[in-house]
Parts: C-alpha cells; sequence; structure tokens
C-alpha cells in the first residue's frame, strides 16, 4: 500500500473485457483520465460498483461513466455513442435516433435538450433495478 | 479522450492530498472543463438551445461567445458544484490549473470554502460514504474529523458510547439471519446466467419451502405430535358393525400382494388411508382429556393460513414499493433500456452476448410497439370492426377450450362410478391405479397442452407483445386454478348428493355414506394424488421432452437443429405450476395433514431438479424480466391461490356435515361446532368475551372502523400522489426557469460586452 504505483493499463483488466463500458469506467475511475489506474483508484471502482455503496454515489459514477464528453451533461452525442456501444452496432441509424430523441423526451425535466445530473438522479428514482446493474459482483 | 501532454507527465506526482511539507503539486488530470467543453456546447446568442436535432446533424461548436458561457454559468450554480466535487484539496472537475505558486494555506482555505455537498460543515460520517471522493480523500477527512471530533459522539447517534457498541452488535446480528438463508449463492449464479427473471422463480421457491416448512411444524406440533405421545393410536374402526351411517373398513384383511401395497401407496389407500397422513385416522379424544385434539386440529389450519396470508404479504410488500416508485413505467421505458439494462457483474463472452442481445431485442420491440400503437390509431372504422370481430371468436374458441377441459374433469372423477365398478378394472390393479389417477393425467395434460395453443390464439389477436403476455398468463392462470376447482366441485357432487340434503342417499347422515363413508379422507387421497402426480410431471418432462429435444437437436445441425435445441426456462409457467402446487396444499392442508411435509419434500427435489435442467438444457432467456414486476406479480397470484383455497377449506368446515365414522369432529353436527363447545369449557369470563366477538354488535363496530380506516386510507393515498404529481410538474418549471435565466444572463452580458 502507501504510494506504491501499480498502474493497471486496460489490456490488463482482462475479466471485463466484454463490459462495452470498459474504457469510460477505466476513465472515470482513473486520475490522469486515460484509463490508467492505481491501486486506489481500483480500490475505488471495487468500492463504488460493490453492493454496499450508496444510491447517490452510484448515482454519480453512472452518470460520470455515460458523459463521453466531460462536460457534465449527457448530450444526444453521448447518447448515441452509449446505444452503439450497447447493440454493437446492430440497429440503424433512424432507430438509434429515435431512442436517443424518446431518452431525452422522456428524462429531460429542465428542457435544455440533454440531461444533467438532476435529470439522472431524478430517473434513478424510477428505476429500482439500478442498484443490481450496477454491480460488480466478486 | 483529449489530453493535454503536460498532464500525463504529472500523473505520476501522485494522488492530489494535501501532504504536510509538500508544495502544492499540479492536478493529476487535465482541466476537462471549460476549455474542451465550453465551446463544444455554448450556443452563444442563442436562446434556446436546438438540441432536438436528429444525430445526423452537427453538434456544431459556435465557438466561444463574448461573456461567460453557459455552460460555465450553469456550473458555477451550487447544484451543480456537487457533480464536480472531488474531495479536499483536490481540483474539482473542470477547474483551470491553479498558478504553481499558491501555498499550502491558500489550498487549505480552499478547501474550506469550496462548494461542497454541504456547504457549511464537514459532512457526518454517514453522509461520508456517499460523497463522491477518492479513497484517500476521504480517509484524510476522517482523520481530520476524527482529531476535531469532540468526545460525544457525533451527533444523531443517539445515547453514550455504550449504545454505540451495542448498535453495532446489534447490526451485526441482524445480518447473520441473511447468512442462514440457504442457497444464496446458487440463486447469485442463477440471476448471473440467466437474468433476474429466472433467479426470482427460485427465489420464490425457497419462499414457498420456508412456508411448507412452517405449516408443517404447526400441524406436526399441534396435531400429530400429541397423538404420538398422549395416544391412544386409534386401531381400524371396528368392521362387520353396521351403524346408521354405514360401515367404514379401510385396511384390508389378510393377505395382501406387492403390487397391491405398491398402488396403495401411490393412492393413498389401504394401510395408507389408516394412518396419520389423513383425516380419518385422528381420534375424538386423546388420553388424560386435557388436550382437545379437535380444538387443536382446526386452530392448527387457522394458524398456518394466517401466518401464510402475512408472509405472502409482506414479501409482496417490497415488490409494490418498487413498483409504485417505478410507477410511470410507460414514461421511462427507453431511458431505462438504455441506462439500466446493461448489467455490470457480467462476465464471459455468451452472457455478454447474450445479454446484448436482449437489450436489441427489448429496444426494438418497443419501437415495433409504438409503430404498432401508430398504425392502431390509424386503423379505420370497419378494419376495427373486424378486428374486433376476430377478437370475439377467438375469445369464444378459448372459451370453448376452456370448457372442454373442465367437462373432461368433471367426467375424469368419475362422478357415476361407471368405469370403477368395471369387473375388469376392479381386478387388475394397474388399471384401477389408472383410474384413480385419471383425474390427475387429465388436469396435468390439460396444463401442458393448453398453454402453446393460448400463445398461438392470442398472437393472432392484434395485441402488443407485452399485452399479449398478460392476456397468455390470464388464461393459463384461470385454466389451472379453474380445473382444481371444478375437480373439487364433482367430488362436492358426490360427498353431498348434488346439493340436495333430502336426496335419499344423504338423508340419514347428511352425506352420502355409501360411496363415500369417510369424505375428509377421499378429498385428502384426491389431493395426495394430485400432489404426486405433479412431482412424476417434474421428473418426467425433462426426461421424455427436453432431453430428446436437446439430443436431436444437437443431432441435427444447421438452422433446424438450433432452433430445436434452444429452450428457454418460460419463468410464468413455472411461477404458475409452483403457485397450483401450493394451491393444492392449501386445499388438502386440512383433510390430509402431513401434506404440508411431502410438499416441502417435493419442493426440495424440484429445485435440484429445475438447477440441473436449467444448466444443462435451457439456454438464457432472449426477454428480460423486470426483477421488480417479479417480486410483486408472482406473490399476488400466490395469494389468489390462498384465496380460491380458502373458499373449499372453510365450506367443508362450517356447512356439510362430518362423517360420523372417522375423524375427530364425528359427534359433531358440523366441525365448527367444535371451538364452541370448547369454549363452553373456559370461566364464565373468557366465554363472555369469546361470545360476544360473535354477536352483531361486535361485528357491525369493527366493520364501520375498518371502512373508516380504509377511506381515510384511500384519500391519504390519493392526496399524496396528486402532491407528488405536482411536485414534479414545479420541479419542471424550476429547471427551465433556471435554464432560461441562466441564458438571459449569457445574452446580456454578451450584449453588455458589445456595448
Amino acid at each position: 500500500m502507501g504510494n506504491k504505483q501499480t498502474v493497471f493499463t486496460p489490456e490488463q483488466l482482462d475479466a471485463y473485457q466484454d463490459n462495452p463500458f470498459r474504457e469510460r469506467i477505466a476513465q472515470v475511475f482513473s486520475q490522469d483520465g486515460d484509463g490508467n489506474m492505481t491501486l486506489d483508484d481500483f480500490l475505488d471502482m471495487f468500492s463504488v460498483m460493490s453492493e454496499m455503496a450508496p444510491r447517490d454515489l452510484k448515482a454519480y459514477y453512472a452518470f460520470k461513466i455515460y458523459d463521453f464528453n466531460n462536460d457534465d451533461y449527457i448530450c444526444p452525442l453521448d447518447l448515441e455513442k452509449t446505444m452503439i456501444k450497447l447493440t454493437r452496432g446492430e440497429l440503424t441509424p433512424e432507430e438509434v435516433g429515435l431512442v436517443c430523441e424518446k431518452v431525452i423526451n422522456e428524462a429531460d425535466v429542465d428542457n435544455d435538450g440533454k440531461l444533467s445530473l438532476d435529470d439522472f438522479q431524478n430517473m434513478i428514482l424510477h428505476a429500482p433495478d439500478f442498484l443490481s446493474t450496477f454491480h460488480i459482483r466478486i | 479522450m483529449p489530453l493535454g501532454p503536460q498532464n500525463s507527465a504529472q500523473s505520476a506526482a501522485g494522488r492530489m492530498i494535501p501532504d504536510v511539507g509538500a508544495a502544492r503539486p499540479a492536478p493529476p488530470w487535465p482541466y476537462l472543463g471549460t476549455q474542451i467543453s465550453s465551446p463544444a456546447v455554448a450556443p452563444g446568442t442563442e436562446t434556446r438551445m436546438e438540441a432536438r436535432g436528429g444525430p445526423g446533424e452537427d453538434w456544431i461548436p459556435r465557438g466561444p461567445g463574448p461573456g461567460p458561457s453557459l455552460s460555465a454559468l450553469l456550473s458555477e450554480l451550487p447544484s451543480s458544484a456537487t457533480v464536480r466535487y472531488r474531495g479536499p484539496g483536490i481540483r474539482p472537475w473542470g477547474d483551470p490549473e491553479p498558478p504553481l505558486e499558491q501555498s499550502r494555506q491558500e489550498s487549505w482555505s480552499q478547501w474550506q470554502t469550496a462548494p461542497m455537498a454541504s456547504p457549511e460543515k464537514p459532512p457526518e460520517s454517514q453522509a461520508l460514504r456517499e460523497l463522491p471522493w477518492p479513497m484517500e480523500a476521504k480517509k484524510l477527512l476522517w482523520r481530520l474529523q476524527a482529531l476535531s471530533r469532540p468526545a460525544k459522539p457525533v451527533p444523531g447517534i443517539r445515547g453514550s458510547k455504550g449504545a454505540l457498541l451495542v448498535g453495532r452488535v446489534w447490526a451485526r446480528l441482524i445480518g447473520v439471519p441473511k447468512m442462514l438463508v440457504p442457497w444464496r449463492s446458487i440463486l447469485m449464479k442463477i440471476g448471473g446466467q440467466y437474468g433476474a427473471g429466472t433467479e426470482a422463480y427460485f427465489g420464490l421457491l425457497r419462499f414457498l419451502l420456508g412456508l411448507n416448512i412452517l405449516g408443517a411444524l404447526f400441524q406436526g406440533v399441534l396435531t400429530l405430535l400429541p397423538l404420538l405421545l398422549l395416544g391412544p393410536i386409534p386401531g381400524p374402526p371396528s368392521s362387520g358393525v353396521t351403524k346408521t351411517c354405514g360401515s367404514y373398513d379401510p385396511v384390508p384383511q389378510g393377505f395382501v400382494d406387492y403390487v397391491t401395497h405398491l398402488t396403495n401407496l401411490l393412492s393413498g389407500e389401504g394401510h395408507l388411508e389408516w394412518s396419520p397422513l389423513f383425516y380419518g385416522f385422528y381420534p375424538v379424544q386423546l388420553r388424560g382429556g386435557t388436550f382437545q385434539l379437535p380444538v387443536a386440529y382446526l386452530l392448527s389450519t387457522f394458524v398456518s393460513g394466517l401466518l401464510c396470508l402475512f408472509l405472502i404479504l409482506r414479501r409482496s410488500m417490497s415488490g409494490l414499493k418498487q413498483t409504485l416508485l417505478s410507477e410511470s413505467g410507460a414514461l421511462t421505458s427507453y431511458s431505462h433500456r438504455v441506462f439500466f439494462a446493461w448489467d455490470f457483474g457480467l462476465q464471459g463472452s455468451s452472457p455478454v452476448e447474450l445479454r446484448r442481445r436482449a437489450i436489441r431485442y427489448e429496444l426494438q420491440v418497443e419501437l415495433e410497439e409504438a409503430s404498432m400503437r401508430k398504425q392502431a390509431e390509424a386503423r379505420t372504422g370497419a378494419q376495427r370492426a373486424g378486428l374486433w370481430m376476430t377478437r370475439i371468436l377467438l375469445n369464444l374458441l378459448v372459451l370453448a377450450l376452456l370448457g372442454a377441459a373442465f367437462y373432461g374433469v368433471y367426467q375424469a372423477t368419475d362422478p357415476h362410478k361407471n368405469l370403477q365398478e368395471d369387473p375388469v378394472v376392479q381386478a387388475t390393479p394397474l388399471l384401477k391405479l389408472l383410474i384413480a389417477y385419471l383425474p390427475s393425467i387429465f388436469i396435468s395434460t390439460a396444463n401442458l397442452i393448453l398453454p402453446p395453443v393460448f400463445s398461438l390464439i392470442t398472437s393472432l389477436e392484434g395485441y402488443t407483445r407485452s399485452r399479449q403476455i398478460q392476456f397468455i398468463l390470464l388464461r393459463t392462470v384461470f385454466l389451472r386454478l379453474v380445473s382444481l376447482v371444478v375437480l373439487l366441485v364433482s367430488l362436492w357432487d358426490q360427498i353431498t348428493c348434488g346439493g340436495k340434503p333430502e336426496a335419499e342417499a344423504c338423508a340419514t347422515c347428511g352425506y352420502d355414506y355409501s360411496i363415500l363413508p369417510c369424505w375428509e379422507t377421499r378429498v385428502g387421497q384426491e389431493m395426495y394424488k394430485l400432489l404426486l402426480f405433479d412431482l412424476l410431471t417434474c421428473l418426467a418432462v425433462p426426461l421424455l421432452i427436453q432431453f430428446p429435444r436437446k439430443l436431436l437437436g444437437s443431432m441435427c445441425g444447421g438452422r433446424l437443429g438450433r432452433l430445436v435445441k434452444t429452450m428457454e426456462f418460460q419463468v410464468p409457467e413455472e411461477v404458475l405450476g409452483l403457485v397450483y402446487g401450493q394451491t393444492l396444499v392449501w386445499v388438502g392442508g386440512f383433510y390430509c395433514p402431513l401434506l404440508a411435509l411431502l410438499n416441502t419434500v417435493k419442493l426440495l427435489l424440484t429445485f435440484y431438479l429445475k438447477r440441473f435442467t436449467l444448466f444443462a438444457f435451457c439456454s438464457p432467456a432472449s426477454r428480460t424480466f423486470r426483477a421488480s414486476t417479479a417480486n410483486f406479480f408472482f406473490p399476488l397470484v400466490l395469494l389468489l391461490g390462498l384465496a380460491i383455497s380458502a373458499v373449499p377449506v372453510l365450506y367443508g368446515i362450517f356447512v356439510i356435515p362430518p362423517s360420523k365414522l372417522c375423524g375427530p369432529f364425528r359427534d359433531q353436527p358440523n366441525i365448527w361446532a367444535a371451538i364452541p363447545n370448547a369454549i363452553q369449557g373456559l370461566s364464565q369470563g373468557a366465554q363472555d368475551f369469546l361470545f360476544f366477538l360473535g354477536t352483531l354488535s361486535f361485528a357491525v363496530p369493527l366493520m364501520l372502523v375498518s371502512s373508516v380506516l380504509m377511506v381515510y386510507t384511500l384519500t391519504l393515498a390519493t392526496s399524496y400522489g396528486r402532491l407528488v404529481s405536482k411536485l414534479k410538474g414545479h420541479l419542471k418549471m424550476e429547471s427551465e426557469s433556471k435554464v432560461l435565466l441562466a441564458q438571459k444572463i449569457v445574452e446580456l452580458s454578451g450584449e453588455e460586452r458589445d456595448l
């Protein structure tokens, strides 16, 4: 422990290679935003993704993960990227666009065309499954 | 992700903790804020963000505006400060790099004034968990708090240090029962691989196991144990003596061969009929006279029934809370599927691929349903009339099928004893067994064949997929539970001569004593046979249907083979099977006291069998089941089964006269009469109180008070619902005005600059 610098590159996180958001998770939890995590970052990640983490904490980090351009808002571009990563490009662009539009319609409370953290947390209130899906079982 | 080149070098500088004595290091990650995001976001002088264009439209940065950009302005608001705050001494997200000559003192003061979740005071120990800070920051703050924390415990934890200790020990103790619950790891594994619905099924199975163990315990302790301890063990009823209500001679005399023994075991006759398994065995009085067996017998049934009701309600309440919370499910389905559908715990390429396919499938289903809804609205009058004609015809077809099934069940119980009295049948015990099992066979066959037919019919009715599934479930539930009711009705018909107490067969004793000298045991036997056959079906279906299918599918390759081979675990049908079995036990529990014990064994076997077939034959479901709806819907169907099972039991207790030749109630006019007789034996005060409970002067005020409470709760619920929607609208308006004001400020400051 202490100041030992053990850096885990994304390539070394083999078990989670199949997660479409693996790069984003690594980026969010790493200090430099590049995906290189120290042991403390690694522990942080597992602490947040464990079942004991409070809901607001998970919501905060989930928001960060889905915010691809790190502008504190989930804009339609972020949504598109999320969709493409989720479905591996199996949906047609029109369907992707339709779904993005519907998501913003459903979740955008302050009507600015993108989702802020408040909107996201509001949405989480309606999602009782969130705690069980945003969870890495060890 | 874009990075400043200078920052990757600084990432090795370590974490951003205000180290004692160290100079203020530069931030370890780049300023991802204003320099990168604002050009992409600030619309400059637009009053409304043109955000609703499709993804094809370019999100062109219009260049940094003349004044403070919109995003910079919005990020100064307190509500968004929580998004960016990362901990003491750590640069918030999006802050520009500080000048390097900042001293340690300044960094500390900055920490004090930096925007935090609770700006005025450092967060309390409970809230420390919820702050999105790196672990080092939290540890540091904890240490700082420990220094500055007074000897008194933090406000919010009542009492002294001793109470704190007790609280911690109590929390540990509370966690122990959770560890005792069996099969936790198996259920987690199933949930990870096959989805939440399958896990919910196995969870329900475990819950039912608990219920049955409790029920068996109650009935065993209250009826069987006193009988075994106090005695006397009743011998077989006197044979050959004909009383007014016929003679009852269940135990076979003389030599019984092996095959007959086996058939007796399977149909509950012979030696098994006169055993603690069935109602008829229990005597009226035990030795000593202090323990009232009839009262205990009745009480055990009522207490276990009420306990089951309470436990099921408790289980469904948590599911209800979750479902109510997501009450506008239709309005949030897309956002749910995009953000919360992915299970971050999936490992291995095949579950991941399947989950991906499931998400894509669900999104496509949603889009398809939306387009179907649009289509439905666009239908002309003639088309609509045609559709409704089709629906009516198909519903009539479904009703015809159900009616045929019910008629078949009725005939299978052989109401006129035509088949049973056939001499050929009497000679071969195997045929006799088959005839005895005919109702069970018929019910099980109907339950196997009809549900796929229903799904075919429902798909022709032109509903959306979710509506189709609801209809199929409704029809299957109806089929299963009503076929059981039909069986009971035909039994009732035989017992009470069709409900006519003045018919010649039923006139003397109140029931048909010639064919059913001990009718309660007969009802118990029917339930026993149904339970056994249900277990047999459970064993046979994997062996005879699923295993050959899998074999066949793997032999013929290609598309057809894969189609044949892929079987999914049909959660709703399996759950209905569980509910059906439990309803059997509830109905038969009064007439066959050890049925709950048998059901416990059956459920154990079912668990391991289903688990085996799941992992061996089934592929993960393509349709995901919402865990919250499963937790609410399944106990609800269980409640329905409990309600349906209460009717025959209560009818038998209150209306039908008990058999005169067997059972603990043989000298009472009806079964319930044992309770008033027992009350007579109590003290006068207790008698008066208990009899008062039965009078109108107690029942009417009770009913009035209950209705008042119910109306009050309903009004409270509706007013809360209205308050919630009003608050939601308020929230929306506030957020809109906030964004509007921010845009106005940007405009005005831009104009000011221009001037």
